[in-house]
């Protein structure tokens, strides 16, 4: 009977991953290219979508580096192959990291490497399903219910006099407002340096804003989320000093 | 048209495409990833019992998250439209996709639930898939040179309050998005107050009596808030206080 180390480190997992992380890829290109040409169509400049493109390259590469620090803490319980795979696909960070801080307590090891040591194939089977399955949940409203989802807030409208889809502009925003409304008292109030680490990249947002406001730095723009996040993330340190 | 008439809702070819190829690419990659283990596994004659799958521990934890991905399905899609399906499927919705979709809007001037604010969304999506199995992809490969830098204190701190940096940077953004184009939304920020001062009771609640906070709860909240903050916007509505008027001409 293989162990479990053999089975994380197999060829087999390894083209697995790679065949699956290909397909991931193409479906994003896909859709890339698919949303490129509607844009051109809509009227909107080649300029105007490279600096989307640009922006959302810029934007992505700091929450990745959250990821990445995930991956580590995945690999050491886990091994490269499976860890690379669960985040770089469905997986969510916060889903992952608990099941890779659990699991070894769950399946009675004392620590991570004992059972990287000495789990068996059948043990390691168990938590490659279970991480498989558990975030399956919201695709069972998402595949049956998306379209609907988007329609009943779909405001395209092309006439300023047309009523109709006003409700639709307001359940539209409802939900984004929502999410605001519920995270918002919780890290404010919840967690003394989360509030803190909240407040400056807010205020650092505000800055960027108003500054961008001159021509001459009108580029600042595409930037500001990402400088905010930035910089709210490495005011944590001064704040964890501190409190 | 009499008024209880049902009109089929007319979608832009581009909302079309990813609501079927969308779906169908959705699908077959669920397919593959749930194949995946069981694959392996029957090659190395090592698939578990359901019994040792489904213990008291396991389910612990799927009880936990089955009502984040349904919470998670039912307040992000309608924010991030057709781009959904991407989203999914390439996972971290809310510390990576839902944050560079709504800057890519905010960016583009486009407003969310529209055809154009959707192939925006989109190509912001699919650029931060393919960036993030980039970055991640040579963290593996580099795994044992890299590992050091993220092992160190401060770059561990600084990772714990991404969500807290995500909030601050997208505050504003949340705010101003409340135009379709030709008309806006007046006090829409009126029909979550109720959310905001049960949420925020709840949390001083937390707060005094354990110390802790209410984080780890985020999808359940979302997901009871959700209903309140719909009845009392459709009521604000009504009642005139939130407005949809057009947009002035500038």
């Amino acid at each position: 009977m293989a162990t479990m180390k053999q089975i994380a480190t197999s060829p087999l997992l390894l083209a697995g991953v790679i065949i699956g992380l290909l397909y991931i890829t193409l479906f994003s290109l896909a859709y890339f290219k698919k949303a490129y040409d509607r844009c051109l169509q809509f009227g909107m400049t080649k300029e105007e979508l490279k600096s989307v493109i640009k922006s959302s390259a810029i934007f992505s590469i700091v929450p990745s580096l959250s990821i990445v620090i995930g991956l580590f803490t995945l690999i050491a319980v886990l091994g490269t192959t499976w860890s690379w795979w669960r985040l770089s696909v469905i997986g969510s960070l916060s889903y992952e990291t608990m099941i890779s801080s659990s699991i070894a307590s769950i399946m009675n090891y004392s620590s991570a490497a004992d059972m990287m040591a000495n789990a068996s194939g059948q043990e390691f089977g168990v938590i490659m399903i279970l991480m498989s399955i558990g975030m399956l949940a919201g695709f069972f409203i998402l595949i049956p219910l998306g379209r609907k989802l988007c329609t009943s807030v779909d405001q395209t409208s092309n006439d300023v006099n047309d009523t109709s889809k006003d409700w639709n502009s307001v359940l539209s925003g409802t939900f984004m407002l929502t999410m605001l409304a519920v995270y918002i008292p919780i890290i404010l109030i919840g967690d003394t340096i989360q509030a803190l680490v909240m407040i400056t990249g807010l205020i650092i947002a505000i800055a960027l804003g108003v500054l961008a406001a001159k021509p001459k730095l009108r580029w600042l723009n595409e930037f500001i989320m990402a400088f905010s996040m930035i910089g709210g993330m490495v005011s944590a340190l001064l704040w964890t000093k501190i409190f | 048209m009499s008024k209880n008439t049902k009109v089929k809702v007319q979608l832009d070819p581009f909302q079309e495409w990813c609501h079927k190829w969308g779906r169908i690419g959705t699908v077959l990659a669920l397919a593959y990833m749930v194949a995946l283990p069981f694959v392996v596994l029957a090659y190395y004659n090592c698939i578990p019992s359901a019994g040792q799958v489904l213990n008291l521990g396991s389910l612990g934890i799927l009880m936990i998250y089955i009502p984040v991905g349904i919470s998670e399905a039912i307040s992000y899609t309608p924010i991030m439209g057709s781009a959904s399906y991407l989203a999914f499927i390439t996972g971290n919705i809310m510390n990576l996709k839902l944050p560079v979709a709504v800057n890519a809007m905010k960016l583009s001037g486009k407003q969310q639930n529209t055809a154009e604010g959707e192939a925006v969304a989109s190509i912001a999506i699919a650029v931060c898939s393919v960036m993030t199995i980039a970055i991640l992809t040579l963290a593996a490969l580099l795994g044992a040179m890299i590992a050091p830098v993220f092992e160190l204190e401060a770059v561990k701190t600084m990772s714990n309050y991404l969500v807290p940096a995500l909030f601050g940077s997208m505050t504003l953004g949340l705010f101003a998005s409340t135009a379709n184009g030709k008309k806006v939304v007046k006090n829409g920020i009126m029909g979550v107050v109720p959310v905001l001062i049960i949420v925020s009771i709840l949390s001083l609640f937390v707060r005094i009596t354990s110390g802790g906070s209410l984080f780890g709860m985020v999808g359940f909240l979302i997901l009871g808030m959700l209903p309140v903050a719909i009845i009392s916007s459709r009521i604000m509505y009504k009642k005139g206080i939130i407005k949809v008027v057009p947009k002035e001409e500038k």
